[in-house]
């Protein structure tokens, strides 16, 4: 009895702590969200959050689509593009480039960043990964984890070296954004960063690009083949080894460019805890989508993204929960996995795994 | 100067154990648990915040074992809900839910200012408001007086005779005690029956549930276990350091050096994961700067005579190198000592040696001393 008592009055304190909740003020707020205004800044922000988890995702999705390898070392080559994106920008950016000359710098560097990363994943490739195929493939995971280690300490050694802060963003690249990215622009009643409307075009252009290399080239007819049915494509005669090293390459490209892009955003910038930072949101986004299909990454992009921005909205305005936006993205996968395991877009068991 | 020091021993030592748990679920049914941080750090936290008197029906006086079963009960609760979703799945899913969920629980962990006054940096043991903090006693009556309490500066001293032990051996012994009687638990359930379904269960699951095994069963309840005595490690974990933070109990990255422990040390082998964490901190405290039992860098700067240290290699000196790759860095040899064991050692150092031996070192070594080869 005594013990009943001690529960009922430690109750209050353990519930009165996590259970204020002002009803009322919380309909207010709803009236508020769904003002046109609102719900339009809010749409815009989640379409750039969707660029930028496409843009992470979409080669963590080709990789495993094709080969079954779920690269954990992929958010540790979103890092590295970040700062091999603002190492460029830095270097080739002056107080006096202009609008104009800051955009091409940034295309170089994109392009740098792609050959450089597409290098080191076809390095990590043949040298590390061919050695598995005829293991379980739980081996293949571990290895890219012990890749992630080498890769984040690496980094962490030489940002230490040149005296920059690799906990937190790298300044001087987030300074070389060209002036319309700093700028708000209007948009009818409500107004958006030029950032995010450049994400957008830019994650799109992305997809396009990757889109139309899986349906519209003779290679992206081969790697589907290949995500199909290897053994068969292998029959028909074609190097599927080969392919693989091609698709990781590529994968690892995209995520370097992700990282580029990423180097600019303030909420995001150049530092070593993005590996980790971009590596469990595009887990997420691959999984929701169904493992391996392009098409659902695209989709659960665009879901993530915009839950993101909603509940960003709602812990800026009326809920005090920081962790708010990133508790709903890894409940999104678990209610996802539970519901339907196999993702929106997966067919079951996809490669055996 | 090679032998490591107590305190990292101890943490070797639970986190071991924690190594241990994640090794029998994951090495001995082939589920990759990677969210098992979620127990480990759920058994620490539950020990803190106890402590501090915040938990209604637990008094911040509860002795100290009671407070690790207890906690252990809890995660084995835990367990028994995130395993019944997440067995629908196996492979890389099953992985993907586990990390999921725990990364749920991990933001709320370091959101919820219920759990400690600033839940981004952790809970303190500080005790109930106007108590001092509690000294973690064991709590097993005729054995409390011998004041045995662990805790890195708040524990026992003990004499024993010639033998005369601080605080934090003190600690050691008993945390080793903890882990030692855990070892043995484990042990006897992967000898038994039970184990051997396990086993069967990573080799082909289809033929074991077409013996007739109701394989979903047999993994809930091995994760079930698991659970328990990671959340035992965790109790461990805080009751000698006094805190934990999300960062070192909850994130998916604890898991992953418990996994790296393991793949070191032997997945698949229950002895191993403590190897593995003995190479993983030994490396760690050899490379770190002041390496309280002797370390790398000072050797290096007491013995490399001056002109060494500062002869110029392409615009570094020795000494600037040095500094630069050794100190503190030990996660990126670690890293390239996991990869080379999962490319070349996929045994790890105890499955290796078994494989040499012919099986398990205690009954090899004792069959050739009695010379029945």
């Amino acid at each position: 009895m005594s013990a009943l008592l001690a529960v009922l009055s430690a109750l209050p304190a353990l519930v009165a702590d996590l259970a204020t909740l002002p009803l009322v003020s919380y309909v207010d707020t709803l009236g508020q969200f769904l003002r046109p205004s609102t719900l339009v800044g809010v749409f815009v922000r989640g379409l750039s959050k969707s660029a930028i988890y496409v843009m992470i995702a979409s080669g963590l999705t080709l990789v495993f689509g094709l080969m079954g390898v779920l690269n954990f070392a992929h958010g540790s080559l979103t890092m590295i593009g970040a700062y091999l994106g603002g190492l460029v920008m830095v270097l080739a950016v002056t107080g006096a480039s202009g609008t104009v000359s800051r955009f091409a710098f940034f295309l170089v560097a994109v392009l740098l960043v792609f050959g450089a990363l597409s290098a080191l994943g076809g390095v990590i490739e043949v040298g590390l990964i061919r050695p598995l195929y005829d293991r379980p493939p739980i081996y293949q995971i571990l290895l890219t984890f012990g890749v992630t280690l080498v890769l984040d300490e690496l980094v962490r050694i030489v940002t230490l070296f040149y005296g920059l802060q690799p906990i937190s963003e790298w300044q001087a690249a987030l300074g070389t954004k060209p002036e319309p990215l700093t700028a708000t622009i209007r948009l009818g009643s409500t107004t958006v960063s030029g950032l995010a409307l450049f994400e957008i075009l830019f994650g799109v252009v992305t997809v396009a690009a990757v889109w139309a290399f899986l349906t519209r080239t003779r290679y992206g007819l081969v790697v589907r083949a290949g995500s199909e049915d290897s053994e068969m494509t292998e029959a028909l005669g074609i190097d599927v080894r080969r392919v693989f090293t091609t698709v990781f390459a590529l994968g690892t490209g995209i995520a370097g460019i992700a990282g580029a892009l990423l180097m600019w955003d303030p909420v995001w910038g150049a530092s070593v805890p993005l590996a980790a930072e971009t590596l469990l949101p595009a887990f997420v986004v691959v999984i929701v989508g169904g493992l391996g299909t392009f098409r659902g990454t695209v989709v659960a992009a665009l879901i993530v993204g915009m839950v993101d921005a909603v509940t960003t909205w709602w812990f800026v305005n009326a809920i005090e929960f920081t962790g708010l936006p990133e508790m709903f993205i890894f409940l999104i996968l678990v209610v996802t996995l539970v519901v339907r395991p196999q993702g929106l877009f997966g067919v079951a068991e996809v490669g055996g795994h | 100067m090679l032998l490591p020091d107590v305190e990292t021993m101890t943490a070797v030592l639970y986190f071991g154990l924690f190594a241990m748990s994640f090794d029998f679920i994951s090495g001995y049914t082939g589920y990759l648990s990677f969210g098992h941080a979620v127990f480990y750090g759920t058994g620490a936290y539950f020990v803190i915040v106890a402590a501090n008197g915040k938990l209604p029906l637990v008094p911040h006086t509860t002795p100290f074992l009671l407070l690790l079963v207890l906690g252990g009960l809890l995660a084995t609760v835990l367990a028994l809900v995130i395993g019944v979703v997440s067995f629908r799945l196996s492979g890389v899913y099953f992985a993907m839910v586990t990390l999921g969920v725990s990364q749920v629980v991990y933001v709320l962990v370091r959101d919820w200012g219920f759990l400690a006054s600033n839940p981004r940096d952790g809970p303190f043991v500080v005790g109930p408001e106007g108590a001092t903090a509690p000294i973690f006693s064991v709590g097993v009556p005729f054995v409390d007086p011998l004041n045995l309490d662990i805790g890195v500066l708040t524990g026992d001293s003990v004499v024993l005779g010639p033998l005369s032990l601080g605080s934090t051996e003190v600690s050691f012994y008993m945390v080793g005690l903890v882990v030692l009687v855990c070892y043995f638990a484990l042990q006897r359930l992967v000898h038994s029956p039970f184990g051997r379904v396990l086993v069967a269960i990573r080799e082909n699951e289809e033929r074991a549930r077409a013996i007739g095994y109701d394989t979903f069963r047999y993994k809930l309840a091995a994760f079930a276990v698991s659970g328990f005595f990671a959340a035992v490690a965790g109790g461990l974990f805080a009751g000698f350091r006094r805190s934990a933070s999300p960062d070192n109990a909850f994130f998916f990255l604890v898991t992953g050096d418990a996994l790296l422990a393991a793949i070191i040390g032997g997945f698949g082998t229950l002895a191993g994961p403590l190897f593995g964490r003995l190479l993983d901190e030994t490396v760690r405290e050899f490379l770190s700067k002041e390496g309280a039992g002797g370390g790398l860098l000072p050797y290096l700067r007491d013995t490399l005579p001056e002109s060494v240290l500062t002869t110029d290699i392409a615009g570094l000196t020795v000494q600037g190198a040095i500094e630069t790759f050794l100190n503190g860095h030990a996660s990126l040899y670690i890293g390239l000592v996991f990869v080379a064991f999962v490319l070349f050692v996929p045994g790890g150092l105890l499955g290796s040696v078994r494989e040499r031996l012919g099986g398990p070192i205690a009954k090899q070594v004792a069959a050739r001393i009695r010379g029945e080869d």
